[in-house]
């Protein structure tokens, strides 16, 4: 069990944005979350590696309860890449010194090696030639491929995707999907928010709909997009299909 | 009268020119000080308990909020001789412009640090660094190129007030210039004078800050 969340809560102040999630994301699974926006999904993902702090619930990694204090979170989200909308890069870094940072500085891989690891990893990315370029002076679809060769340099056991897709012109979506569908390939646990239907089916193991705070549905992509069971996810449905 | 102007200026050169290295002495070492002690001062108010952050509000609150000039008269004839036994214009000057400093630095640091957005610590976060990491290689770096223009403005204040640092007798231009107002009843030609070099340092920082805005910038 890579993710399990129980009972999760979640409040800002007195709107509870969260409530009583339950979830479980097995090895090499690909989670794809839909759902309305302000219907909880990103909380729920940044709840995940305790971007957000929960009000109540658990929240495991890997068994390793993360609210708990005597739990070392920074060590816990190394394992844990997270890809972001707004894809934040660091600015005043080249595409390389983005990706060699963290593993640098936290596991203190020598710079040598960690060059060559983040060449093949932005060979894998289609961006090898980039890797002195400053961010600024990349696309949308590049700055967040940049960001996925980041968030793997770090060598997680699962990645966040928090609407990888959502910031960037119709053309380069296409682009960055492909990445991840590569990623889900080569076995990657994934949990994806998105809303992008076409690849919650093709590349999901499951799918989760959530709406106001919960989960309503979760099935099989194939099941369901065309057999959906609740009112509120066939009315989701019916406006983005 | 009958003295020529620069016949009094060539007799007060001297002084002028060690007058001009004390307003320089004094200015780095508020400009040192001050930004070393501002930035713990700036960390310390940014801290999220609230009773220990409290000290550093309180003090940002002192030194901005009362005027540079009684703070001078304050440490120069109360906490300097009660410390040092005897008072020191040179040691006074260097410590209330290094505090008085340190406040509007630490504000500077504050509100550049908190420019910068939250996703930049998040992603910082989310890859493993600790709080100290993400600030020290992601915001930091960052901030510090935001705040250069608002802290070439309080360099160049601060060489402007060490002039206020002729009240309690620390040899810098002012006091010269005072002087020599004295001793010969003139105005115009001390003061214009100490004023053209007030123009020269000014303008100096000035060309020295947009000269590490511009390097920063070409990044």
């Amino acid at each position: 069990m890579m993710i399990k969340v129980e009972n999760l809560k979640k409040s800002f102040g007195a709107n509870e944005v969260l409530k009583d999630i339950n979830l479980e994301v097995q090895k090499q699974e690909v989670v794809v979350v839909i759902g309305p926006s302000g219907s909880g999904k990103s909380t729920l993902l940044r709840c995940i590696n305790q971007l957000e702090d929960i009000t109540s619930g658990h929240v495991y990694i890997e068994g390793t309860d993360i609210a708990d204090k005597k739990a070392n979170i920074n060590k816990i989200r190394q394992d844990v890449g997270m890809v972001f909308q707004q894809f934040n890069l660091f600015p005043h870094m080249t595409v390389l010194d983005n990706i060699l940072l963290a593993p640098t500085k936290v596991k203190k891989i020598s710079r040598e090696e960690a060059r060559v690891k983040a060449m093949e990893l932005l060979g894998k990315v289609g961006l090898e030639e980039k890797a002195d370029a400053y961010p600024d002076s990349l696309s949308g679809g590049q700055k967040q491929r940049i960001a996925i060769a980041r968030a793997l340099a770090m060598e997680p056991k699962m990645m966040l995707f928090d609407e990888p897709t959502s910031a960037l012109d119709p053309e380069m979506v296409g682009e960055v999907l492909d990445v991840m569908k590569q990623l889900a390939r080569d076995g990657m646990t994934m949990v994806v928010v998105t809303h992008e239907m076409g690849f919650a089916r093709e590349v999901g193991d499951r799918v989760i709909f959530m709406d106001g705070g919960y989960i309503v549905e979760e099935n099989e992509p194939r099941q369901l997009f065309e057999y959906p069971q609740e009112e509120r996810t066939k009315a989701f449905l019916s406006k983005v299909l | 009268m009958g003295v020529n102007p620069l016949d009094l200026i060539r007799e007060y050169l001297p002084f002028f020119a060690s007058g001009t290295l004390f307003t320089i002495g004094f200015s780095l070492a508020g400009i040192v000080f001050g930004t070393i002690l501002g930035l713990l001062v700036c960390f310390g108010k940014m801290l999220r308990n609230k009773v220990l952050s409290a000290p550093f509000v309180c003090y940002i609150t002192f030194f901005r909020g009362t005027p540079l000039f009684v703070q001078i008269l304050i440490i120069h004839f109360g906490v300097v001789p009660a410390v040092f036994h005897q008072s020191n214009g040179i040691i006074s000057g260097i410590i209330a412009l290094s505090l008085n400093e340190a406040a509007y630095i630490a504000e500077v640091f504050r509100a550049g640090i908190q420019s910068i957005d939250e996703g930049q610590t998040e992603a910082a976060r989310s890859l493993g660094m600790d709080r100290v990491q993400a600030m020290r290689y992601v915001i930091l770096p960052q901030a510090v190129r935001r705040v250069l223009p608002p802290m070439g403005n309080e360099f160049i204040s601060l060489i402007k007030d060490s002039s206020l640092l002729a009240a309690i007798a620390a040899p810098e231009l002012t006091y010269w210039a005072q002087a020599m107002g004295a001793q010969y009843a003139i105005v115009w030609t001390p003061y214009l004078t100490i004023s053209f070099i007030y123009l020269i340092l000014t303008l100096g920082m000035s060309a020295i800050v947009n000269r590490l805005e511009r390097r920063m910038a070409t990044k």
